[in-house]
């Protein structure tokens, strides 16, 4: 009970700070109505809320980082702001940017873009009935997708070039694990195959970093908006196509390679059909095996969460065991039982 | 180790038990927070069951492998850090078959259920 009215006291402490927010860029007469939570969660906090004027209502997110971590794999708010102001210009499909946060509106760092309505819970969009036209256009409307980020001058986002993951992607997830000064014999064998398996240069191009089942919006039409542009960076493009074929974002549906919805070739032929460069099925598979050694290394960042007392939470301290799986999927991979 | 009834296993069973009756009449953070303090358990359960068996059996291959001696987390570290320098690359199928088979039992004991039938022993 404790825990609620702490929690209502923040949600009340934070519609008021938002509200005069929005009182200092649309007038007094600025209202914040409907407020509802969306995540409370581990590296941000999301609130939706209408936005209501003399003329008119309209329905808004506002994201706030509460992760607070030295060995964050995150781009700062501001970053995420100026990306998404970038692709929206380019016709990315993602939500359009209002404004950022600043010192004055005392909420911490964030910003607030528009609300797009749809569903991004992985199991729904996957088993729900009405997502069914959804689920099979996924893997080309992504490929579309990629094919349209991919071709961004990547001196649009030349700030992205000081990320680490930017300038040697493996050594930015060594040194994360490193961080964490635990011992996982599968993921050392991992770092060591993909080291001496690196594939050879491609293009730099500007790439999301984390397309997946989860971060992307969809109505019953198909996509509608991609979310979570906190690890973009620069780098290959088959980077992003391993990533969103990585078998822990198949949830269960691992014959579905693309996030669980489609088949590899819709997915490349749409990319490649859109003007996307050509397909490198093997470096897709070394990214694969990178993501996983990425995704084990996130899951030990949630568990230290939790261990180290910061963000105390059940479901963090199983992310900690759910390494094993990963690992187990990373070996499996190299091994050539998985594709 | 107490000889008291109920022992181990048996409490563990108990508070699982408590967990998913939580689980199954709650909704939302409440209903997952009790899933995962089950899940939680379980592992606990079997660790119980094959923790100490595979510690022996894992250090007696690394002390083969690197020629060293120590508790097993200093082999592993030993281990991991000599496949991190290429010292074992010249053993790399043994390297590797030791990784693969500590890995399949840690998902023994984390989700048996999400090994391949090839590695199962149920």
């Amino acid at each position: 009970m404790a825990e609620l009215t702490e929690q209502q006291a923040l949600l009340d402490s934070i519609v008021a700070k938002l509200e005069l927010a929005l009182q200092r860029r649309y007038g007094q007469a600025a209202r914040v109505e409907n407020v509802s939570i969306a995540t409370l969660g581990a590296s941000n906090r999301t609130l939706l809320f209408d936005l209501v004027e003399p003329a008119g209502r309209r329905r808004l997110v506002l994201r706030q980082e509460t992760l607070k971590s030295e060995v964050s794999p995150f781009i700062s708010p501001h970053d995420q702001f100026e990306i998404l102001k970038v692709v929206y210009r380019h016709g990315v499909l993602v939500p359009e940017p209002i404004f950022e946060l600043e010192p004055q509106d005392d909420l911490d760092v964030g910003y607030v873009m528009a609300c797009v309505e749809g569903e991004t819970l992985p199991k729904t969009l996957l088993n729900a009935p009405e997502f069914e036209v959804a689920r099979q256009r996924f893997a080309a409307q992504t490929g579309e997708i990629f094919a349209k980020l991919h071709a961004i001058d990547p001196s649009e986002v030349a700030f992205l070039e000081k990320v680490v993951d930017s300038v040697d992607p493996l050594a930015a997830q060594i040194s994360r694990y490193d961080a964490y000064c635990e011992y996982h014999p599968g993921l050392d064998v991992g770092i060591r195959w993909l080291e001496n398996n690196r594939p050879k240069d491609k293009p730099r191009v500007f790439v999301h970093g984390d397309y997946r089942n989860g971060n992307v919006i969809l109505s019953p039409d198909g996509i509608e908006a991609v979310l979570d542009w906190e690890c973009a960076h620069i780098g290959s493009a088959m980077e992003d196509f391993g990533w969103v074929c990585l078998r822990a974002w198949r949830f269960g549906n691992i014959d579905q390679p693309v996030g669980g919805f489609g088949p590899r070739d819709e997915f490349y032929q749409a990319y490649t059909s859109n003007g996307g460069q050509a397909i490198d099925e093997e470096e897709i598979r070394w990214w694969e095996i990178f993501g996983s050694l990425r995704w084990a290394v996130l899951n030990m960042m949630q568990a230290d969460g939790h261990i180290s007392g910061v963000r105390r939470s059940l479901p963090f301290a199983c992310c900690g065991r759910n390494t094993s799986m990963i690992e187990y999927d990373m070996l499996m991979t190299i091994k050539g039982h998985f594709t | 180790m107490s000889q008291d009834k109920p022992d181990i296993k048996e409490i563990l069973v108990t508070v699982k038990q408590l967990l998913e009756s939580i689980a199954n009449k709650s909704k939302g953070s409440e209903r997952y927070d009790a899933l995962c303090g089950a899940f939680l358990l379980s592992v606990v359960d079997r660790e119980l069951d094959f923790g100490e068996r595979q510690d022996e059996s894992q250090s007696g291959e690394l002390q083969q492998l690197l020629w060293g001696e120590g508790s097993l987390s200093d082999l592993y570290r030993q281990f991991c850090q000599q496949v991190r320098a290429g010292e074992l690359d010249e053993q790399w199928p043994a390297a590797f078959d030791f990784a693969f088979k500590q890995v399949v039992d840690k998902v023994s004991v984390t989700n048996p259920k999400y090994l391949a039938e090839m590695h199962r022993t149920d």
